[in-house]
């Protein structure tokens, strides 16, 4: 499975659950398409679907519940839980894959948040939101081109530039000027 | 009686309805009957067996009949086999029996909890039923509320997402109300599970500003729930839109008392206060089922007055952030500062070295090709509105109805001829 159709398989994954026999769907099912939602940070569906899974499922299959501490700390925002979660958990064949971009996913928002909005910011706080050791937080600061204060307490990111929209070629952007006029005309 | 499919399906309707009571007498040879019948051909016929069947109570048990569970499981799955294979150009012939059978689907696996088993048939029975996406059928609210009660909602969404633009009448009546009322109110509640207020806000606008001569139970809910959405969204009361009916803006209000209370609190922008009076009516909110909501607007509020800094200051300590918010410490302000400039809905930074943040502009210019995109889409829409409108008050223009009463009782005659059945209700 690779993660680039995640959104296929996530589809197909929410069809089964409907035509679950009896309404209730298979423990992997459940844990992949939750593992999915958090993937794809839909957490308001990944609550709703943690609620709707039967206790008996969740009381059955652990490793429900282990994803699902993972999306509550997300819920929470609480960055250092994400980590500890994500981390601290041997992956079944079922997720595995899933959770482990999912650890490269949070940090790489967690990565933009902080260049958003700090100007300067402790280390520790940095590592708690990118999940990354101080040590291994002053050499990403370095690769980044952020500055770290000489004392290796404070570090200064970049914000970074806004993203490169893409540009709609001319010849569209003519012919929706002409649907404009010809409506205004008429 | 029932294979007299000549092909003329109007008749059948009538003469089916008028059967009803020989079938309700011969309850137990209903199977029989049903065996007879093809799926494709008879789909009318099989209809009409059908909603008798379910709306039978079950055999009692004692005799060689399976049990009550087992009797209702096979008949879901009659219903299931008919819903997915049945000819949809026959059931919009008889879209209210069709309906019925859906709602009693619906009741049966309320009953039975398990919503979310008949979410995918219902969403089947309304493409059915219908003739274009943006068309109102009676199966919709139905497959809200069992997404509602099956917490899984994003079949629903793929409906309300769509805006409705037409409303086919029901054998000749008009649609009953109700249904859009509560189509409407449950949409809302949908949405604002997913936290999509804004369009949670338009659904309950929609409910309460149905032209109306009494207040019904479902606007005085939806009601309630747009004062709180649109006090998490829009930090106030949103103005009702002037075409609201006049009882609704009488009446509501002395029923919603403890909402408009809070709604005053609100206003003064006392985290505190907003707290007290969440307590103070908590048993109110508890039992419409907007106690969740009421926490949603008391957080809300803690945003709305930062967002209310950002007016004042351009920079800040985060204890003054923290103090004048009425957060607990310097380090709950810098969360939540956080957070909103996740969301974006603040424009800050925060600098931890000397314990400040700086509030800036929003950095949109309206200059960039995205933002040119974003208008040009937002043209596209009105303009998409705009002729909508037009091909519906074209419609109204040619109506013999709306004709007979714009010309006066002059040329009477001309139209007493015709029927005056209206082809579609549109809104």
């Amino acid at each position: 499975m690779t993660l680039d159709n995640l959104n296929t398989v996530a589809a197909e994954l929410e069809k089964q659950e409907l035509q679950a026999q009896g309404g209730v769907s298979s423990p992997l099912l459940y844990t992949k398409l939750l593992a999915i939602y958090l993937y794809q940070n839909d957490l308001c569906n990944a609550k709703f679907l943690w609620k709707r899974i039967p206790s008996s499922v969740k009381a059955g299959h652990p490793e429900l519940e282990l994803v699902w501490s993972v999306g509550r700390a997300m819920w929470k925002r609480d960055a250092p839980a994400v980590f500890t979660a994500l981390n601290g958990t041997q992956w079944s064949e079922n997720v595995g894959p899933i959770m482990r971009s999912l650890v490269g996913k949070v940090r790489e928002r967690g990565l933009r948040l902080v260049a958003q909005a700090y100007s300067s910011l402790s280390i520790d706080t940095c590592s708690s939101l990118l999940g990354l050791s101080p040590s291994e937080v002053v050499e990403f600061a370095n690769q980044q081109g952020w500055g770290v204060d000489d004392n290796k307490m404070m570090i200064s990111p970049v914000r970074p530039p806004p993203p490169i929209t893409h540009i709609t070629s001319s010849e569209d952007q003519l012919h929706k000027l002409t649907d404009f006029v010809a409506f205004l005309e008429n | 009686m029932i294979n007299s499919l000549a092909g003329n399906y109007r008749d059948l309707c009538d003469l089916l309805i008028k059967s009803t009571e020989l079938l309700e007498k011969n309850g137990q040879h209903l199977d029989t009957v049903l065996e007879t019948l093809d799926l494709q051909q008879h789909s009318l016929g099989m209809l009409a067996v059908l909603s008798i069947k379910l709306s039978l109570p079950p055999p009692s048990p004692n005799s060689n009949q399976p049990q009550v569970s087992d009797y209702q499981e096979i008949v879901f799955t009659q219903v299931q086999e008919f819903i997915m294979g049945c000819n949809a150009e026959q059931i919009r012939y008889a879209p209210e029996t069709f309906a019925e059978l859906c709602d009693m689907l619906t009741r049966q696996l309320i009953e039975a909890k398990s919503p979310l088993r008949g979410i995918e048939l219902l969403c089947c029975a309304i493409r059915k039923l219908q003739l274009s996406d943006s068309e109102l059928t009676l199966v919709h609210a139905n497959l809200c509320l069992l997404c509602l009660l099956a917490k899984c909602f994003k079949p629903a969404l793929q409906f309300l997402d769509i805006d409705i633009t037409s409303i086919p009448p029901q054998d000749g009546f008009p649609f009953d109300v109700k249904h859009f009322l509560i189509y409407y109110y449950f949409g809302g509640m949908v949405y604002t599970a997913v936290k999509k207020y804004d369009r949670a806000l338009y659904m309950f606008e929609a409910v309460i500003s149905t032209p109306a001569m009494a207040v019904s139970h479902i606007m005085l809910e939806a009601y309630k729930k747009y004062i709180l959405v649109s006090l998490v969204l829009h930090g106030k009361v949103s103005h009702m839109p002037k075409y609201t009916s006049q009882v609704v803006t009488r009446f509501i209000k002395p029923l919603s008392l403890a909402y408009h209370d809070l709604a005053t609190v609100y206003a003064t922008n006392n985290t505190e206060e907003v707290r007290l009076a969440v307590t103070k009516y908590s048993d109110t909110f508890t039992r419409d089922g907007n106690i969740g909501l009421t926490k949603q607007v008391v957080a809300s509020l803690y945003k709305k007055n930062i967002q209310r800094l950002t007016k004042t200051f351009l920079t800040l300590s985060l204890s003054d952030v923290a103090s004048r918010v009425q957060l607990s410490s310097p380090a709950e302000a810098e969360r939540y500062i956080l957070n909103m400039i996740d969301e974006g809905e603040i424009f800050a930074t925060i600098n931890q070295k000397d314990g400040m943040v700086v509030f800036h502009d929003d950095p949109e210019k309206y200059n960039s090709p995205g933002m040119l995109c974003k208008l040009e889409e937002e043209m596209t829409i009105c303009t998409d509105l705009d002729r909508q409108i037009q091909r519906m008050e074209e419609e109204i223009m040619v109506n013999p109805q709306y004709v007979k009463k714009a010309c006066g009782a002059q040329d009477d005659d001309l139209t007493t001829g015709q029927t005056s059945k209206i082809s579609t209700y549109s809104m």
